[in-house]
C-alpha cells in the first residue's frame, strides 16, 4: 500500500529524486558526532511549542481580568490541561537549554568559522528571539511572578540614555505594566515572534544546505572538501555517510533521549518552571519579596545588580552579546580543534564558569 | 533471509511503538479538545408563573441548548426546544400571530411545536414541565 502510494507520488512529483538528493544521497562527514543532532532536537521542541501553544489558546483568555482564571481553569478543570500547559512551560525552558548546548558545541568545534559565519549569526539571532518569546510568554498567566518579572525586565530598558523612559512606556503600553502590556506581549508571543522564529529557522536551514555541514575537527579522518574563499562552492563530503538512514537514526536517538528528560521533568518535577508567586494572581499594588527572573536571565539580572550604574551594567552585557554575535568575524584563524587553540578554550571555559557563577549568585542573592 | 526476517520484526516493533506513542500523545489531546460532560447548563429550571403573561414567550438556556416557554392566550403553559428542526437556527416568537417563525428559511411552528409551513421536517421537541406552588419547573 505504502509502496504504491510512493510510486503514485513519484510518478507525479518525482519524490524519488528528492529522497535521493535530500536523504539517501545527502552525505555527511564520516566523523560526524551526536552533537550535530541538537538542531533536529530543537526543531522538534519548536514544533511541540507551537502545537501546545495552539492548544492552550483554545482556553486561554488574553485579558488581564480573565487570564489568571483561564490558566487556573486549564490546570484544574480541562482534561489533561495540566499536561499541555506543563509541556509548554517546561518545553520553553528546555528550548533555551538545548539551544545553549547547540551553540556551545558549535563554538567548541569551531563550526562558526568561514564559510559558516551567517549560520552562526542566524543561530545567535534565534537565541535572542527564543529569549524574547520566553519573556513575552512569561506574562501570559498574569500571576504575581509574571507581573513583577515583566516589570523588572521592561524597566531595564529605562537605563538607555534619552529614549529609555519612553521605550519602557512603549514596551508596556503605559507607564506601568497593565492590561495593555498583556495585549501587546500576547500578540508578540503568539503571532509575531513564532513567525519570525520560523522564518529565521528557514534561513538557518537554507544556509546549512547551501554551505554544507561542517566536519568536526576531531574523531575519524574528515571527508570535507576544503573551503577556499575564491568562489562559492558547496562543501560536500564525498565518501561520507548518508543522512538517511544513518544519521536520521542518530537524530531519532537524540530526540528520544530529549523526550526522556523532558517527560521526566513534566511528570516528576512539575514545579520546575514555577515559584510560589506563579500561583497568586497579579496584584499591581503588592510587590512580592525576592522576585527573580527565569534561570537563563539570572546572569543578566546579577550583572545589573553588580554595576553601580544600570547603564554600565547594560552596556557590559550589550558588549558581551555583540562580541559573541560577531565572533566569526573576529576569530578568523582557520584552526578549529579546541585543544590546538588554548587561548580560545580558556576563554570559553572562563566564560561558561562566569555565566554559571553569576547565575548562581543571582539565584542566591 | 534471516536478515530480512529481523528487519521485518524490527520494523513491526518500531511501527507498534510509534502507534503506541501516537495513541499516548493523541488521547490527552483528544480529551483536552473534547467538549466537557456536564457543561451543558442546568437540566432543570424553575421559573415563577408570574414572570409570563398570556401570549408571551420566554427564551432560556436549557441543558446546553436553547428553549422557550410560552403561555398561550388560553393560559396553557408549553415548553419547547427553540432549535429549528430544519438547520438548527433559533426560532423567533411572533406574538401577533401566536406562532414561531424561523428567520433562516421561513419555517413556521404552532404553539405546540407542530410544523405549520416551510422546510422543517419535524415539530419542535417538547420539554416536560410541572407547575407547583406558583413555580414552573422545566425538565
Amino acid at each position: 500500500m505504502l509502496k504504491r502510494l510512493y510510486r503514485w507520488l513519484d510518478l507525479r512529483i518525482g519524490v524519488g529524486e528528492i529522497v535521493e538528493k535530500e536523504l539517501t544521497g545527502y552525505l555527511l562527514p564520516r566523523n560526524i558526532n551526536e552533537w550535530y543532532s541538537l538542531g533536529s532536537v530543537l526543531l522538534v521542541i519548536f514544533a511541540l511549542q507551537v502545537i501546545t501553544g495552539m492548544l492552550l489558546m483554545i482556553y486561554y483568555v488574553p485579558d488581564a481580568d480573565k487570564a489568571f482564571k483561564s490558566v487556573t481553569f486549564i490546570m484544574n478543570e480541562v482534561p489533561y490541561g495540566w499536561l499541555i500547559r506543563l509541556c509548554h512551560a517546561v518545553g520553553s525552558n528546555m528550548m533555551v537549554a538545548v539551544l545553549i548546548l547547540h551553540m556551545l558545541s558549535t563554538l567548541l568545534m569551531g563550526s562558526y568559522k568561514a564559510p559558516r559565519e551567517l549560520n552562526w549569526v542566524t543561530g545567535f539571532t534565534l537565541l535572542a528571539l527564543v529569549q524574547g518569546i520566553s519573556l513575552t510568554g512569561y506574562l501570559a498567566p498574569w500571576s504575581q511572578l509574571s507581573f513583577w518579572a515583566t516589570t523588572v525586565a521592561t524597566n531595564s530598558a529605562s537605563a538607555i540614555p534619552v529614549v529609555g523612559p519612553y521605550l519602557v512606556e512603549f514596551l508596556r503600553g503605559g507607564k506601568l505594566v497593565g492590561p495593555p502590556t498583556l495585549g501587546r506581549f500576547f500578540a508578540l508571543h503568539a503571532a509575531v515572534l513564532p513567525v519570525v522564529i520560523a522564518a529565521v529557522i528557514g534561513a538557518h536551514l537554507f544556509l546549512l544546505k547551501r554551505t554544507g555541514v561542517s566536519a568536526p575537527p576531531f574523531g575519524r579522518e574528515g571527508t570535507a572538501t576544503p573551503f577556499e574563499a575564491q568562489q562559492y562552492h558547496y562543501q560536500g563530503h564525498p565518501g561520507g555517510i548518508p543522512f538517511f538512514p544513518n544519521y536520521a537514526l542518530q537524530d531519532l536517538a537524540s530526540i528520544s533521549i530529549y523526550f526522556a528528560v523532558f517527560l521526566a521533568v513534566v511528570f516528576f518535577w512539575p514545579g520546575m518552571p514555577f515559584t510560589p508567586d506563579a500561583f497568586v494572581p497579579a496584584d499591581p499594588f503588592k510587590t512580592p519579596a525576592h522576585i527573580k527572573p527565569e534561570w537563563y536571565f539570572l546572569a543578566n539580572y546579577q550583572t545589573l545588580k553588580i554595576f553601580p550604574s544600570e547603564l554600565l551594567g547594560l552596556s557590559v552585557q550589550a558588549a558581551a552579546m555583540t562580541f559573541l554575535a560577531l565572533l566569526p568575524f573576529i576569530d578568523r584563524s582557520p584552526e578549529r580543534h579546541p585543544l590546538k587553540r588554548p587561548v580560545f578554550l580558556t576563554l570559553v571555559i572562563a566564560g561558561i564558569l562566569l555565566w554559571i557563577a553569576l547565575s548562581v549568585w543571582g539565584h542566591l542573592s | 533471509m534471516e536478515n530480512e526476517g529481523r528487519r521485518k520484526f524490527l520494523g513491526v516493533c518500531v511501527a507498534g511503538a510509534t502507534a503506541a506513542a501516537a495513541v499516548a500523545a493523541g488521547y490527552p489531546v483528544f480529551r483536552y479538545l473534547a467538549p466537557r460532560s456536564g457543561q451543558g447548563g442546568a437540566a432543570k429550571l424553575v421559573i415563577p408563573v408570574g414572570e409570563l403573561k398570556e401570549g408571551d414567550a420566554k427564551f432560556f438556556e436549557f441543558a446546553g441548548s436553547s428553549a422557550v416557554l410560552i403561555k398561550t392566550q388560553s393560559g396553557e403553559l408549553v415548553a419547547l426546544s427553540a432549535v429549528c428542526t430544519h438547520l438548527g437556527c433559533i426560532v423567533q416568537w411572533v406574538k401577533e400571530k401566536q406562532q414561531f417563525l424561523c428567520p433562516c428559511h421561513g419555517g413556521q411552528f404552532s404553539t405546540d411545536g407542530t410544523v405549520l409551513g416551510g422546510p422543517p421536517p419535524r415539530p419542535l421537541a417538547k420539554i416536560p414541565l410541572t407547575v407547583t406552588e406558583g413555580n414552573i419547573t422545566i425538565g
